[in-house]
């Protein structure tokens, strides 16, 4: 369905030093850098995955969402999505295409927002009765009805990016393209969009490639996650998988029957772990113990836990994805190339 | 010392300006050679002009006094530009202009000193080319050197004036925004009036007497015929005097309007709750 | 083609809609372009009082030129406005985005985008003036003068737009070209008088260089003398492909380089 292959981009970048005195030497001598905002990134997405597409701020992440919606022209390097070229076959390509960019709306401002619909019917010259049935789909999915008589400037954050996704949708596309649709919204209205996402995946088979820094959109949606940092791919696999590779971290939560006890506990010393792999914490009698059990094993941590305090209740946990990424960005988990 | 504090208070302002201008120098050029291609073509049309007829003069302008004056009023219409209607209008529009309330500087001043920086770089552009320009043809053409330091300098001192009118004009102009959803219209109106009430696009002196009398009482010509008229040598010393009391008197006036328009907003800012 | 046409109308009638909200804004705008033009002829009618004629054109007549150059700018004031947001925000802030991710040509999607209203004004100032120079002229009007001179007027209009589209896309390498398309649009006016007033440097800068003088004193020579077809209606409609030509290839190329904005 879609593949890229050592995809590269370059862009000039003028340097300027700060302040007046850097303006007025920029105006005799401009200096200028090469940027690699996406430095030889391959990958390749079957038909109906979710992919989400992740990486720091400035990791190269829209680059690439940008080439391959066929926006930017690559340095070098090939992407064919369906069997086009982006950039080649730009205006027969981006009929089989959705692109929603959270941070700027495609929907005429000051207009309901039906009429963007009935303009974008004619621009994707979208038949009458299909029109309808696609209308009507997306009404039940993404529940516009309540504002699709208003001016698009009116909407709310919410309602705004329900309206945007509808949009991108309306001409059946094959793939999704959705860059940070969850930016800015709160939580109710996340899952929603979720839901939204799951469903159209689901009954259309519709390919969605996603990028975002909400890490639960990532959990909750994705089958598969590509990584990417300065320009580079980091990651590219399932969530399991980078979980299992990464994630050997456990939660360990327990509740004290005394809570003199916890002086008791000393698992540092007794693991002789360092920092890094075992950390204690506490809160009256509840106490979480975090751990890696490449380091100390679970059944250890439980002997030994038992061994030296009672307990009221006790529950293990896998380390969540969040914090595995949080970890990576951080560069505390060492990445080999994959 | 309070002029010490003053000065510390709105230099950053000054600077902001002026980094500004720098950083849009090429558009700034570019707008320029556009903006100053009118005059050349008026200057085409002129010189067709006094060849299609054998006087010597066209109601008491020389082809040299004509260039001076096409030139030179485009350097002050320039130079007395202000953008004070465009950015209050915006502010007044995002809601901005409530931070203006809360900050121990006076709205006006900030404007004033942030304009004056952006005009500096600009005033070197253009000033020296076009007066060393416009001497240099009068030079050529008659034969003599024309320039005369005194009525240079009253041009200068006439044309801040003409500035400072321009800049509360169009401050006190930009409060209409609080009326109206958009200004651009209104904005385009405006200086297509003034530029005709001001004499910047038919000399006052080629109008019927009684008109050319009014406008030259109305603030308008103050903008930019007055200090024209003195820069070419129109105006003997007593005339020069009484214009220029003139231009104060008005300036006086766009201040008090402005404060009073000033006055008007944070009242409605207030009743309204930004 | 049809397709293209009836996605025209539907970008008008939504930009109509659109106009409504700001209708008072384009009354004064279209007024206040009235009252500018009305000054200017006005000064042309004090300078023609004192001499006979300007390098032999008499005063209707260079109200003729005068009303014919208002017509190509006023169509595509009218028509292709937006090309102007183009260059100076539409590329700068990455906006330019939403038109290539649209099954349409992006150079005819920015074009239709919008549609200036208050153009009217130029057009109605520009028809008032040559309807009054023709009766005042006395000018006899043949047949082929008509398709003529919707010819002309169609392809000066295409003058002015090319130039607009090439200077524009310069945007897609420096990220704002406004104040350049700015500079050219202004050798505009140079069209209004006789190109005899001018030296030859500006006479061949405007002819050949960047052809304004063929959006109005060339074709409108021939409305008023009869002399010079071939070059003064067959230069407009070439120096109008061949400008047409480059300029899409200019935009077409500056594509490839667009870099958007931000992330």
């Amino acid at each position: 369905m879609i593949y890229v292959n050592d995809l590269k981009k370059e862009f000039k970048k003028a340097i300027k030093e700060p302040g007046l005195k850097g303006s007025i030497k920029a105006l005799f001598k401009p200096n200028n850098e090469i940027i690699k905002a996406v430095d030889g990134i391959t990958f390749h997405v079957p038909k109906g995955e979710i992919l989400g597409f992740i990486g720091p701020n400035g990791a190269g992440k829209s680059t690439v969402i940008k080439m391959l919606t066929g926006i930017l022209t690559p340095t070098s390097g090939t992407c064919t999505i369906n069997g086009y070229v982006p950039q080649k076959d730009r205006q027969k390509y981006v009929k089989e295409i959705g692109v929603v960019f959270g941070q700027r709306t495609q929907l005429w401002w000051d207009l309901a927002l039906r009429e963007t619909y009935s303009v974008l019917k004619e621009i994707y010259d979208v038949p009458d009765k299909e029109f309808k049935q696609r209308m009507a789909f997306l009404n039940e999915v993404l529940e516009l009805d309540s504002f699709i008589t208003s001016p698009v400037r009116t909407l709310s954050l919410g309602q705004r990016m329900r309206a945007d996704i509808a949009a991108s949708l309306l001409h059946n596309p094959k793939v999704l393209f959705l860059d940070e649709p969850t930016i800015g919204l709160d939580v109710v209205v996340k899952d929603n969009i979720r839901n939204a996402i799951q469903k159209i995946n689901a009954e259309e088979g519709t390919t969605v490639i996603l990028t975002t820094h909400d890490l639960s959109d990532i959990e909750l949606l994705c089958n598969r996650i590509v990584m990417i940092d300065k320009g580079k791919k980091v990651f590219d696999g399932q969530i399991n998988e980078l979980k299992h590779e990464f994630g050997q971290m456990r939660d360990l939560q327990f509740e004290l029957v005394d809570i003199n006890n916890v002086a008791k506990l000393d698992y540092c010393e007794h693991f002789n772990a360092t920092a890094d792999d075992l950390q204690l914490s506490n809160e009256g009698v509840m106490v979480s113990v975090r751990f890696n059990s490449d380091v100390v094993s679970v059944e250890d941590m439980l002997s030994y836990t038992l061994s030296k305090v009672h307990v009221k209740d006790i529950n293990l946990k896998d380390a969540d994805i969040e914090e595995i990424i949080r970890r990576m960005y951080r560069q505390e988990v060492s990445i080999d190339e994959v | 010392m309070k002029f010490k504090k003053f000065m510390r208070t709105y230099r950053p302002f000054t600077r902001a300006g002026m980094l500004e201008s720098v950083a849009y120098r090429a558009n700034f050029i570019c707008f320029l050679l556009g903006e100053i291609m009118s005059c050349f073509i008026m200057f085409f049309v002129w010189k067709a002009v006094f060849n299609s007829t054998t006087s010597p003069d066209f109601m008491g302008f020389t082809m040299s006094d004509m260039v001076v004056y096409l030139f030179i009023t485009f350097l002050t219409g320039y130079l007395t530009y202000s953008d004070g209607t465009y950015a209050i209008a915006t502010e007044i529009r995002d809601g901005s202009i409530a931070m203006r309330m809360i900050k121990p500087c006076s709205f006006d001043m900030c404007f004033l000193f942030q304009e004056l920086g952006n005009k500096i770089f600009n005033v070197l552009v253009i000033f020296v080319p076009i007066v060393l320009g416009v001497e240099i043809y009068r030079w050529a053409i008659t034969g003599v050197c024309q320039f005369d330091i005194v009525h240079f300098l009253l041009y200068i001192i006439s044309l801040v004036l003409a500035y400072l009118i321009s800049f509360y004009f169009n401050v006190s102009y930009g409060f209409m925004a609080f009326y109206l959803k958009n200004l651009w219209g209104a904005d385009i109106l405006k200086e297509c009036i003034v530029n005709f009430l001001s004499g910047a696009t038919i000399p006052l002196a080629f109008m019927p007497t009684v008109l050319a009398d009014i406008l030259n009482f109305l603030p308008f010509s103050s903008l930019s015929y007055t200090p024209v008229m003195i820069y070419m040598g129109m105006y003997s010393l007593d005339e020069i005097a009484l214009r220029m009391l003139l231009q104060v008197f008005w300036l006086v006036t766009m201040i008090l309007i402005s404060k009073a328009v000033w006055n008007h907003a944070v009242k409605r800012l207030c009743s309204q709750g930004g | 083609m049809r397709r293209m046409l009836r996605l025209h109308r539907i970008f008008v009638a939504q930009y109509m809609k659109n106009l409504m909200e700001y209708k008072v804004d384009f009354l004064t705008g279209a007024i206040s372009f009235l009252i500018g033009q009305v000054v200017q002829i006005a000064f042309l009618g004090i300078i023609f009082s004192q001499i006979p004629n300007l390098v032999g054109w008499e005063f209707n007549e260079i109200l003729f030129i005068y009303g014919f150059s208002l017509l190509p700018k006023g169509l595509d004031h009218l028509l292709f406005d937006n090309l102007w947001s183009v260059g100076y925000f539409i590329v700068r802030k990455g906006d330019f985005d939403k038109y290539l991710t649209r099954p349409i040509n992006s150079l005819f999607y920015v074009i239709c985008e919008k549609f200036c209203v208050d153009a009217f004004g130029e057009l109605f100032i520009g028809l008032v003036l040559i309807v009054y120079s023709v009766i005042a002229l006395k000018l006899t009007i043949t047949w082929y003068m008509i398709p003529l001179f919707i010819i002309a007027v169609v392809f000066a209009t295409l003058i002015y737009t090319s130039i607009k589209i090439a200077t524009s896309a310069i945007s897609f390498w420096t990220k704002a070209s406004g104040h350049i398309t700015h500079m050219f649009y202004m050798t505009n006016d140079f069209s209004k008088y006789p190109t005899t007033i001018y030296n030859k440097f500006v006479r061949t800068f405007i002819t050949y260089v960047v052809p304004f003088a063929f959006t109005a004193f060339y074709p409108a020579s021939f409305f008023l003398t009869g002399e010079n077809p071939l070059f003064c209606i067959g230069g407009t409609v070439l120096a109008s492909v061949v400008l047409f030509v480059i300029s899409v290839c200019i935009w077409n190329r500056g594509i490839k380089a667009y870099e958007s904005a931000g992330s």
